[in-house]
């Protein structure tokens, strides 16, 4: 959707996945759109250096997260938002409606 | 002029700033170190972070950088007589969801150094303690505060405009505590 704008369809992804999630890592969003880690990790890279995201170590994953201090972080989140309205109902509910309580080690 | 290895931060910061403009690349000096110029060292940042002005090729800039002997690792750039290590985080220059209005230029032996203004670079660490609730950013903006003559009614209109007013209240106090040490 947004791919010819920001020339790349992973970049899009990974964008669209972090606005959802609100945090993500390389294979989560990589098994999230069935595609290769290699594209997803590239642009996570590209996309910190660029300062739009940032990222954390969390135990051995690295988390990245929309940064909130990008000079265009509001609009961005708008034009995703916007891109994101377009996209099936069945992938957004997937990408919205994600377990995000706690949930006990020894628990089915 | 000076070996790198006698420079001090802000000899070295305008003597890379005067390499690139040489080259037509110019570049301010955010960051870290501009706390540790504004705070006189009292926070020792080992990261000199330049945003660059305009869309210089990334080449053009390593070229620049190889030609005074820093080398790049990974996003950083090193050179052999210095611990100081050079990094170019993206553009472009804000401070928070705002444009830098100030640069600030400063004069050095080794050349010009553009850097932000004391106020700017206040900013810039309260937007980290606003977003990150990072208290270390919180302590350094303190300390550029004690050094230099703020109007903290602007750092007020900043955060207001940032949707953080009541955060800003809060530390207030904090920021108007007078240094009486030294």
């Amino acid at each position: 959707m947004l791919g010819p704008l920001l020339n790349s369809e992973n970049k899009e992804r990974v964008l669209i996945f972090l606005l959802a999630r609100g945090e993500g890592y390389a294979t989560e969003i990589a098994r999230f759109f069935d595609t290769d880690l290699f594209g997803i990790q590239n642009q996570l890279d590209k996309l910190e250096a660029g300062g739009i995201l940032v990222s954390k170590k969390v135990g051995r994953t690295r988390l990245y997260a929309l940064n909130p201090r990008y000079a265009f972080m509001d609009e961005l989140k708008s034009l995703l938002e916007k891109a994101m309205s377009f996209y099936p109902e069945k992938l957004r509910d997937k990408l919205i409606m994600n377990r995000r309580r706690p949930i006990m080690r020894d628990k089915p | 002029m000076k070996p790198v290895a006698k420079m001090v931060r802000a000899e070295l910061a305008a003597y890379i700033q005067s390499q690139l403009r040489a080259k037509g690349i110019e570049a301010v000096l955010t960051g870290g170190s501009a706390v540790s110029i504004f705070s006189g060292e009292k926070y020792v940042s080992m990261d000199l972070d330049f945003v660059i002005m305009g869309y210089p090729k990334r080449p053009k800039i390593r070229d620049a950088m190889q030609e005074i002997g820093f080398h790049q690792v990974g996003r950083h750039f090193k050179h052999p007589e210095t611990l100081w290590m050079v990094e170019f985080p993206g553009g472009p220059l804000s401070v928070g969801k705002q444009p830098v209005a100030k640069i600030d230029t400063l004069e050095y032996e080794t050349g010009t150094l553009l850097i932000i203004s004391p106020a700017d670079c206040i900013k810039d660490r309260l937007a980290a303690f606003y977003y990150w609730d990072d208290r270390q950013a919180l302590a350094q903006a303190i300390m550029v505060v004690q050094e230099n003559r703020i109007n903290l009614s602007e750092i007020a209109e900043w955060s207001q405009e940032e949707g953080k007013l009541a955060e800003f209240k809060k530390i207030e106090p904090l920021l108007k505590v007078v240094k009486t040490s030294e």
